[in-house]
């Protein structure tokens, strides 16, 4: 019996006048893992991250996050009910240092950003949380940093640890090493690896070798539906597979 | 309090200066009737006093326009709402000058939220586009009210503010002075409470606030409505001032002023405007008068030399006059520590 999932898609479809970008499209996320979602490009693998964020509206089915119906809600109800996102384009406070991005994140995520009087990057228990999000992806010793400077992994690290800040029961990682070179790939791929086990991952990832080495399991998206959904050696073992997407680079 | 107070004082990198500078000014203008009594200028307390009027609806239009990145093209409506509030009630016989501010207030917060709940569900040109609108449907509403005066506008008895008798205008000018260090005050607060560092984060990426789990309209909104209600402060004692109110007040071309002012200043600071809202009103003063000495034949033309004035500060202070001040103030300090 597998344990009761965290995020549930079902039956999802989503098309743009005569294109059908998502087509009845059904998996699930289990509690700790990381499920990587590939497929080649023009897939449909970032519309259907879109609709599990609340930026797309599906057309028809459901997404269950924790067993609640989350498919109606907006996007910053959805991240309250534990959907933290990463972009596939760093996605990060640019006019703020590192810190100050981590505490704008750390009052959102406890919900008392109406206040009007006492200063916010003074407040000495949300410098505390803040750095203890930046100590999750290695950023505090450099906490006093403009986001300006900071070159491209590091935003992409930051990035990471802005969707972590809000407490997420599944986090959706849109290519987060897009981008970035070998070492911050490996030194990102390391910090998704130590994150395994704490909470589910949904990995969108283009290169293969990330993929195998991070996923417990990986879906298939091709012209917008899943052919197969499994670990990586039974995925790399089946033939629809091979012949739709992996047949394609060699 | 005091700790508050102490923690504002060490705060960020950037803000020190600006706070400064900020209540410099406003002290400026608490010693400067002591200045043109003893000159006897008196004129100018009059210049004195449209300056600190302007300045105070450009603080509140830049914690909109700067902090929060919302080009609202139309503020000079709740600078017309909160002079009428005050040009109404007397009509209606309503001489307590402290029930005229507050009709003023609250009518400009009900404006507020109605245009801002509207007009910030778009972005952009359309959000300029709706906000100008709403401040000409208003112009155009008050120009055809012919029971409030219409076009001439209508004059107003100066106020009775209880024990504050403000037959001697001198009292006007200490109680719009109380005013906008009282603005000032609050605004020093709300910039760097949570409040106002998620608006400046909105600014910066309004897509990033949401994925943190924020309704980023909710707080746009807010921060709509506390600025309509400073530029109604300020068009409530510009009224109470002038004793005389019409459509003029609320003119697009002083939304445009407001803007000028602020951009001149320095977007998102807090001494911006005012010191933005001074040099403006003084080049205005000046540009004539100099122009008159130095070629008489052109003197009436002074706008030629002040839109060059403008674009020259804009072109080359990023950041307006008090980014040009920070950046000379932290070129100093270099100087002198390598000395």
């Amino acid at each position: 019996m597998t344990p009761n999932p965290v995020l549930e898609i079902t039956d999802l479809d989503k098309s743009f006048g005569a294109l059908t970008a998502t087509k009845n499209v059904s998996f699930r996320v289990l509690p700790g893992e990381i499920h990587a979602l590939i497929g080649p490009n023009g897939a449909g693998k970032t519309t259907l991250v879109q609709q599990i964020y609340g930026a797309l509206a599906p057309d028809r089915g459901h997404i269950h996050l924790m067993g609640r119906d989350i498919t109606a809600l907006s996007i910053p109800e959805r991240v309250r009910a534990g959907i933290g996102r990463s972009f596939q384009i760093s996605n990060v406070l640019m006019d703020f240092t590192i810190l100050e991005n981590a505490i704008i994140a750390e009052q959102a995520r406890r919900g008392d950003s109406f206040r009007f009087v006492y200063p916010a990057f003074s407040d000495a228990s949300l410098i505390a949380g803040a750095y203890h999000i930046l100590e999750r992806v290695g950023l505090a010793d450099q906490a006093d940093r403009p986001v300006q400077d900071l070159a491209h992994g590091d935003r992409r690290m930051l990035e990471l640890a802005l969707a972590l800040a809000t407490a997420p029961s599944v986090l959706l990682l849109d290519e987060p090493m897009a981008g970035t070179g070998p070492q911050d790939s490996r030194r990102m791929a390391d910090i998704i690896d130590q994150l395994r086990g704490q909470v589910a991952i949904l990995l969108i990832e283009h290169d293969m070798d990330v993929v195998f080495r991070l996923a417990d399991r990986i879906s298939v998206l091709v012209e917008g539906a899943i052919i197969a959904t499994g670990t990586a050696e039974e995925i790399s073992g089946n033939d629809a597979v091979k012949a739709a997407y992996l047949g394609g680079e060699g | 309090m005091l700790g508050y107070l102490v923690d504002l004082m060490r705060l960020s990198r950037d803000g020190i200066r600006d706070n400064r500078l900020l209540w410099l000014l406003i002290a400026g203008f608490a010693l400067f009737p002591i200045f043109t009594h003893f000159a006897d200028l008196p004129f100018w307390n009059d210049v004195a006093m449209r300056i600190m009027l302007l300045g105070m609806a450009a603080m509140g239009l830049n914690l909109v326009l700067g902090y929060g990145g919302m080009v609202s093209f139309g503020h000079a409506a709740f600078i017309g709402i909160g002079a009428y509030c005050v040009g109404i009630s007397q009509f209606y016989g309503i001489t307590n000058g402290w029930a005229h501010l507050l009709f003023s207030l609250v009518a400009c917060g009900a404006a507020g939220l109605v245009i801002g709940y509207l007009a910030l569900r778009t972005s952009g040109i359309y959000f300029i586009m709706i906000t100008l609108a709403f401040a000409q449907m208003l112009f155009f509403l008050f120009v055809s009210l012919e029971t409030y005066g219409g076009d001439d506008g209508m004059s107003i008895d100066r106020a009775a503010f209880g024990v504050v008798d403000l037959y001697d205008p001198l009292r006007l000018y200490f109680l719009t002075w109380i005013c906008l260090a009282l603005v000032g005050l609050a605004l020093m607060f709300i910039v760097r409470s949570r409040f106002g560092v998620t608006l400046r984060a909105i600014k910066s990426n309004e897509s990033r606030v949401e994925a943190m789990g924020l309704v980023p309209l909710r707080f746009k909104i807010t921060g709509y409505v506390i600025s309509a209600v400073i530029c109604g402060l300020a068009g409530a004692l510009f009224a109470s001032w002038q004793e005389y109110v019409s459509p003029d007040i609320m003119h697009w071309t002083r939304s445009g002023e407001l803007m000028i002012i602020i951009i001149l200043g320095g977007l998102a600071t807090l001494a911006g405007p005012l010191l933005g809202a001074i040099v403006f009103l003084l080049l205005e003063e000046m540009l004539p008068w100099l122009l008159g000495v130095v070629a008489p034949a052109y003197a009436e033309n002074w706008m030629i030399l002040f839109g060059p004035i403008l674009i020259m500060v804009v072109m080359f202070g990023r950041g307006g006059l008090v980014g040009l001040l920070d950046r000379w103030w932290a070129a100093d300090k270099a100087g002198r520590s390598v000395r």
